[in-house]
């Protein structure tokens, strides 16, 4: 791990520890500085990102949690055959505003297709999804066009809500940004390198702002930089108050969501995770 | 820099950055440097900038971000009044403390 | 009329960007026509027109598919779907008529005598069912090459029926050569009437078949409640 990526991961960790976005700006740079004027591995300089993340947390004071908000999004009675396999058998979830859910599973268990019938983007065999505000959802591949640039990608959907071309381009750029990738070049999406179209799919889904967050697998590709700014953004969406849901079979990373819904078929239906 | 050393310096870090801070103003990397200077040894910024957020954050010091000559930006740290009366309150109590730590392992002190 | 322009000229820009696609979609229909050109101008014309059907039904096809995985996101960006297959249809007549125009101006340098307005009326005809046509089979049939081997099935088809037997009527493109048959061989005026006739027909019904089957993959369904957002 580089200089960059122990201030990504420290940053990650701070947001995930609520401290305030100020004081992080402040802190991270301090240690930036510190570690350019010294050199020096960040590992010995300031030891492990989250116990020294938790230490700054405790020395600056952070933001108490803020209570999830309405309820965004409620499926519930999911059930879905494939002829006579039940991928599906009465799965449910319920997410807040201001929550990220985790849906973890074996292969083949239906964690797709339960993101797909919360999308509306295909039929479950009985049940109900409500939803309370604007979705998005970031398919595991394939949502982007060929041929298409990046900007050209912007502007195709943010014209989806009546985005100008300048504000979908603008919104999409500095989106991009935030997942540490710079999107002006005029590349079509299929010279990009997977772990790129993968953050061209990502910000898409958040170009218009959506309420609800629906991502399957959405980080396949990423190097370990990317995966911390992944991270990085969803929580700062969460604290936004988005209700993000999100496909994953990294088990490692259930610590820092708020609600997790395993669909490996002993378990039938969801158990919430923390309070 | 020994464990012991480690212990030591955990008590009395903030009294050595205020120290530090009395006449000038300054910055990390700078004050971690001036402490191995004096013979405190190396300071790592895992342990000094805390200190420094609980100093600032308890007002004994203020920091402001500004240009260094010819260098990028940083995060300047200067002592407050109540820093000031918080250093006069340690110093001395230091002071007799360190005496009389002194005077026990040289033996010193009759019985 | 914001999306559905960008849908159209984002068509449009997919398909000049693959410069290989376009300059085959230019070559075929000429192939068509230099094949039978050494004999009477009439097949050549004929040949030309199914060449340029072909190569718009082809691109509308294959754009076709590969949109197939990016309308969803469009739908849950805001668009309807009739903002997605119209916003397409109109970029790929488009290109049908940037294939379209070139071929007429060989046809009225290589030719002479001919009825320039009828060749000119059956290019259009050719470039408006294609359009739908292509992207009908493209939403029926997901998987590419299935789509391939149909549009190749009914091009032959058109191509070896005689165009006065009755089932010619029930092909696609029959219009194109009855326009053409008016066009080259100076027939009577019925022939340019049915064949307009037949062309806004089908063109009509393949846009009702598309519109039918994209709205109903991308449908909202039944299963989602949407509550008024507060």
């Amino acid at each position: 791990m580089n200089a960059d990526q122990w201030l990504h991961a420290f940053a990650a960790e701070l947001h995930h520890d609520r401290v305030a976005p100020e004081d992080i700006r402040h802190v991270v740079a301090e240690a930036a500085t510190h570690l350019r004027d010294g050199g020096g591995d960040p590992w010995t300089v300031f030891g492990p990102p989250d116990r020294y993340a938790a230490v700054i947390a405790e020395s600056v004071g952070t933001r108490p949690a803020p209570r999830p908000g309405p309820v965004l999004l409620h499926a519930e009675g999911i059930t879905k055959r494939y002829g006579r396999r039940t991928v599906l058998r009465d799965a449910g979830l319920t997410v807040r505003a201001g929550q990220i859910a985790a849906v973890i599973g074996a292969n083949g268990c239906g964690k797709s297709t339960f993101l797909r019938i919360c999308a509306g983007l295909a039929s479950p065999d009985r049940g109900q999804v409500t939803l309370a505000g604007r979705l998005a959802y970031c398919p595991q591949q394939g949502g982007t066009a060929d041929f298409l640039l990046p900007d050209e990608h912007f502007v195709l959907v943010g014209a989806g809500r009546g985005m100008t071309r300048s504000t979908a381009r603008r919104a999409g750029r500095a989106t991009a940004r935030q997942l540490g990738w710079e999107s002006a070049d005029p590349v079509p999406a299929r010279q990009l390198s997977g772990g790129t179209r993968q953050k061209l799919n990502l910000t898409l889904s958040t170009l218009n702002e959506p309420d609800i967050l629906l991502l399957d697998e959405p980080y396949q590709g990423f190097d370990r930089g990317s995966y911390v700014n992944f991270w990085d953004q969803l929580l700062r969406l969460r604290d936004a108050g988005r209700a993000i849901v999100v496909v994953t079979h990294l088990l490692n990373q259930l610590d820092r969501v708020d609600l997790v819904l395993d669909l490996t078929p002993a378990v039938p239906g969801g158990r919430p995770c923390t309070g | 820099m020994t464990e012991r050393r480690g212990q030591w310096l955990r008590g009395v870090l903030d009294l050595c950055v205020l120290g530090l801070l009395r006449d000038h103003e300054s910055y990390g990397y700078q004050l971690a440097q001036s402490l191995d200077a004096a013979g405190i040894g190396p300071i790592q910024g895992g342990t000094l900038y805390p200190v420094l957020l609980r100093l600032e954050r308890s007002g004994l010091i203020t920091a402001r971000w500004r240009e260094g000559t010819g260098g990028p930006a940083r995060k300047y740290y200067r002592i407050t009044e109540s820093g000031q009366a918080a250093l006069g309150r340690g110093g001395p109590d230091w002071q007799a403390f360190a005496t009389s730590v002194t005077a026990i392992v040289t033996g010193g002190v009759d019985g | 009329m914001h999306r559905l322009s960008t849908v159209a000229e984002m068509t449009l820009r997919e398909l000049v960007r693959r410069r290989g696609v376009l300059l085959l979609l230019l070559l075929m229909p000429l192939a068509f026509y230099l094949i039978r050109r050494d004999a009477y101008i009439g097949q050549s014309v004929r040949a030309l027109l199914l060449g340029i059907a072909w190569a718009v039904s082809t691109a509308a096809l294959f754009t076709t598919g590969a949109a197939r995985d990016l309308e969803p996101r469009l739908r849950l960006a805001g668009y309807r779907p009739h903002h997605l297959y119209l916003g397409r249809m109109l970029g790929l007549w488009v290109i049908g008529l940037v294939i379209a125009v070139p071929f007429f101006g060989l046809v009225a340098v290589d030719s002479d005598g001919l009825r320039y307005g009828g060749v000119a009326a059956a290019m259009l005809c050719a470039v408006a069912v294609a359009a739908p046509f292509g992207m009908l089979i493209g939403a029926v049939l997901p998987r590419e090459l299935e789509g391939t081997l149909l549009l190749l099935t009914v091009v032959t088809v058109q191509m070896l029926l005689d165009p006065a037997e009755a089932g010619a009527r029930l092909t696609p493109f029959w219009s194109c050569r009855e326009i053409a048959t008016w066009a080259v061989d100076h027939t009577d005026d019925s022939y340019l009437t049915r064949g307009v006739l037949h062309a806004v027909a089908v063109t009509a019904l393949l846009v009702l078949a598309v519109a039918g089957a994209v709205s109903a993959r991308l449908r909202r369904r039944r299963h989602v409640r949407q509550l008024p957002v507060t």
